[in-house]
């Protein structure tokens, strides 16, 4: 089941429109996460920009106002430290000392005053030296030994010290990295969600094609009179399947017509015929032996060709409009063609043609008995009457593809060059002539009504090749597969 | 053997009745499906012909209607269309036979032959075949003429038996091929001529009296006179 249902599956329509649809579906989603996982960053980034601003504001003024005593390093600190608890977006720190917050004084030469935050405070120092920062403008600072950044913001004082006020990102990172994670999930989800319904919707809407094109091609295969599933649904499927019918319709209509013109005219001159047959046959019982005979029996032979070309003229007409009505049965190719060749050998010995057959044993198709025994009979007229004296004719009959491929060739002058591509249509027959034509057109119209191909080619040696290539099962059962 | 024909063209019916009278039938003629049901049901008829295209109904209705009042007769259905009604098969296979238009005479008779032996109960089948002085034992499948044993082969064999299963009637070419061979085909060439041929130059040697006769236009005649 898998391996074998699997490719047509990757090979559905479904599949490539599910596939598609879903692809544009996850570019679109992941597009408008970015816009906005872009602006919920900037927006955090802002809001504790502006924390920093105005805390650092606050420090300035703090460190502006109070009196440079011994008592100035400890004030300081304080309302640093105190600022470092009303973190914006603070997570609970896995240490008990805060280290997402750093307060940094300078001297007026650049050395460390003063330091609140975890550690000793000279990383920082270096690394804000590192770093040109613009004063009132929060800059993105790498402390070595720490792997997030900090943002810093600093403050000149009036004495000519700078204080920095430094939060970690890490809060910030954190935030964004659950809602990335969050997304994530969430889209994958969506995704094959999305997916899934895509493609199970598809596959219900196109086997109900699939449905249709199956009921068609056995319609157009056997049975004219059936039609192709239709459902109370008022889509484009419902649509096709109704368009279909109405045109199965028209075609059963058309080909009924045809039928009633070709029984009518096959009647209308069989009955003078018959008349007329009946007729010179009571003159010929009655007439003498010999000159007066004569003509009778011309006459007599001359009609039965004609209702053999009728009725051949009207087969190939039914059968160019796949209108051609079948009798199937169970024919062994096999068993005919030696019957045929027992009852072809005196003719061809005669003329001295040698026939040979070789044969894979019994090959049974189901085909129209009659229909076939008289295509089998006009290859071999074919033969006759076109070979020259001694010629060989090899017969080839194998399965080849649940097929029964049967090969004519001979050592002959082949078919006439003029004629070559026009050798299976109506009247078309080669200079020597003396039929009416219709024998090769007959062959291909039984051979095509059975759902086989024909093909005539001249060998490369000189010669002629027939192949005939007749399904084994009735098109009808090789259509389902 | 009184025989009822089914037949509205007035042409056909004529040169059928004249030729079945002079092969020794007694015909009754209809021209439509009501003057048939009414003849048929009256006269007790031993064989019946039924053309399909009747003017007032079609052939294998009236075939079954006869059926339901009783009328037992074998049917040979005549027809002019193309295709072979499913319902002609069902008769088929029921006992009765169909032969298209044109037809030779021959072969109606053959067929209306046939469907008699069919009806009548049968009789022990004959291991030996006397033509005057042609023999054909059935078993041991040989053939003699005047003692001497023909060399033929099996199916030279099939064809000699035939004709003389209808020696003194004529067989067409296309029955040959049907009860021979098989097959109703009509080939463009003369293969069974061919074969008849090469028969003849076994059965009828030298100095003898030729016993296989060509009615050309007709088809084979084996004399039995």
């Amino acid at each position: 089941m898998s391996s074998k249902t699997a490719k047509p599956v990757l090979r559905s329509a479904a599949w490539r429109i599910s596939l598609w649809a879903t692809l544009a579906f996850a570019c679109g989603t992941m597009l408008v996460f970015v816009g906005l996982h872009r602006f919920v960053a900037d927006d955090i980034q802002r809001r504790s920009d502006a924390w920093l601003s105005g805390e650092v504001e606050v420090l300035g003024d703090v460190a502006e106002r109070t009196p440079k005593d011994a008592l100035y390093g400890r004030v300081v600190s304080e309302v640093a430290e105190l600022a470092g608890k009303e973190v914006p977006n603070k997570l609970l720190s896995e240490t008990s000392s805060n280290d997402s917050v750093f307060f940094l004084q300078t001297g007026e030469h650049g050395e460390l005053k003063l330091w609140v935050g975890a550690g000793n405070g000279v990383p920082d120092l270096k690394a804000i030296q590192a770093t040109k920062i613009v004063p009132d403008h929060p800059t993105d600072v790498h402390v070595e030994g720490f792997g997030v950044p900090f943002r810093v913001a600093s403050l000149r004082v009036d004495d000519g010290s700078y204080i920095y006020l430094g939060l970690s990102e890490r809060d910030e990172l954190r935030v964004l990295r659950s809602l990335r994670l969050r997304f994530i999930l969430l889209w994958l989800l969506l995704v094959l969600l999305g997916f899934g319904i895509v493609f199970f919707t598809t596959r219900r809407m196109l086997s109900h094609v699939r449905e249709i094109s199956e009921a068609a091609s056995r319609i157009g295969h056997s049975d004219l009179g059936a039609r192709v599933p239709t459902t109370d649904r008022n889509d484009e499927v419902g649509h096709l399947a109704l368009t279909l019918n109405r045109m199965l319709d028209r075609i059963e209509s058309t080909i009924h017509q045809l039928h009633t013109i070709t029984d009518a005219l096959a009647h209308d001159l069989r009955s003078p015929l018959t008349a007329i047959r009946g007729q010179l046959e009571m003159s010929l019982s009655a007439a003498m032996d010999g000159e007066q005979a004569e003509p009778i029996v011309s006459a007599i032979e001359e009609l039965d060709r004609l209702t053999d070309f009728l009725n051949k003229s009207l087969d190939v007409a039914e059968a160019k409009a796949d209108a051609l009505r079948l009798n199937r049965s169970d024919v062994d190719l096999d068993e005919l063609l030696r019957v045929m060749i027992d009852l072809y050998e005196p003719s061809m010995t005669e003329k001295g043609l040698m026939v040979t057959l070789r044969s894979g044993g019994p090959l049974r198709i189901s085909a129209d008995a009659a229909l076939v025994h008289r295509m089998i009979a006009n290859l071999f007229d074919n033969e006759l009457k076109h070979l020259p004296l001694s010629c060989r004719v090899n017969i080839l009959l194998e399965a080849r593809d649940g097929a029964a491929v049967l090969i004519l060739e001979d050592n002959g002058p082949g078919f006439d060059p003029d004629v070559m591509l026009h050798l299976f249509e109506r009247r078309v027959k080669g200079r020597d002539s003396n039929g009416h034509g219709l024998g090769l057109a007959f062959i291909d119209a039984v051979v095509r009504a059975h759902g086989g191909t024909v093909m005539a080619c001249n060998r490369d040696g000189g010669g002629a090749r027939i192949t005939v290539m007749l399904p084994a099962a009735s098109t009808q059962a090789m259509g389902l597969n | 053997m009184r025989l009822l024909l089914v037949e509205d063209e007035i042409d056909i019916q004529s040169f059928l009745r004249s030729s079945l009278e002079e092969a020794g039938y007694q015909v009754e003629a209809a021209s439509d499906g009501k003057a048939a049901e009414r003849l048929a049901v009256d006269g007790q008829f031993d064989i019946l012909i039924v053309d399909l295209g009747l003017p007032d109904q079609d052939g294998i209705t009236l075939i079954l209607r006869l059926r339901q009042l009783g009328v037992r007769a074998p049917v040979l259905i005549l027809s002019a269309r193309r295709s072979v009604d499913d319902r002609v098969r069902g008769l088929e296979q029921g006992g009765d036979d169909y032969l298209t238009k044109p037809f030779a005479l021959a072969e109606l008779l053959a067929r209306l032959r046939n469907l008699l032996k069919r009806n009548s109960p049968a009789g022990t089948e004959a291991t030996r075949l006397r033509v005057l002085d042609l023999e054909l034992d059935l078993l041991r499948r040989e053939a003699s003429r005047a003692g001497q044993v023909l060399q033929l082969t099996p199916q030279e064999f099939v064809l000699l038996e035939y004709l003389c299963r209808n020696a003194g009637r004529v067989v067409t070419r296309s029955m040959i091929l049907d009860q021979v061979w098989g097959m109703r085909i009509q080939p463009d060439t003369n293969v069974v001529d061919v074969h008849i041929y090469r028969l003849r130059g076994k059965v009828d040697g030298k100095g003898q009296q030729p016993l296989i006769r060509t009615l050309r236009g007709v088809g084979y005649v084996l004399k039995d006179r």
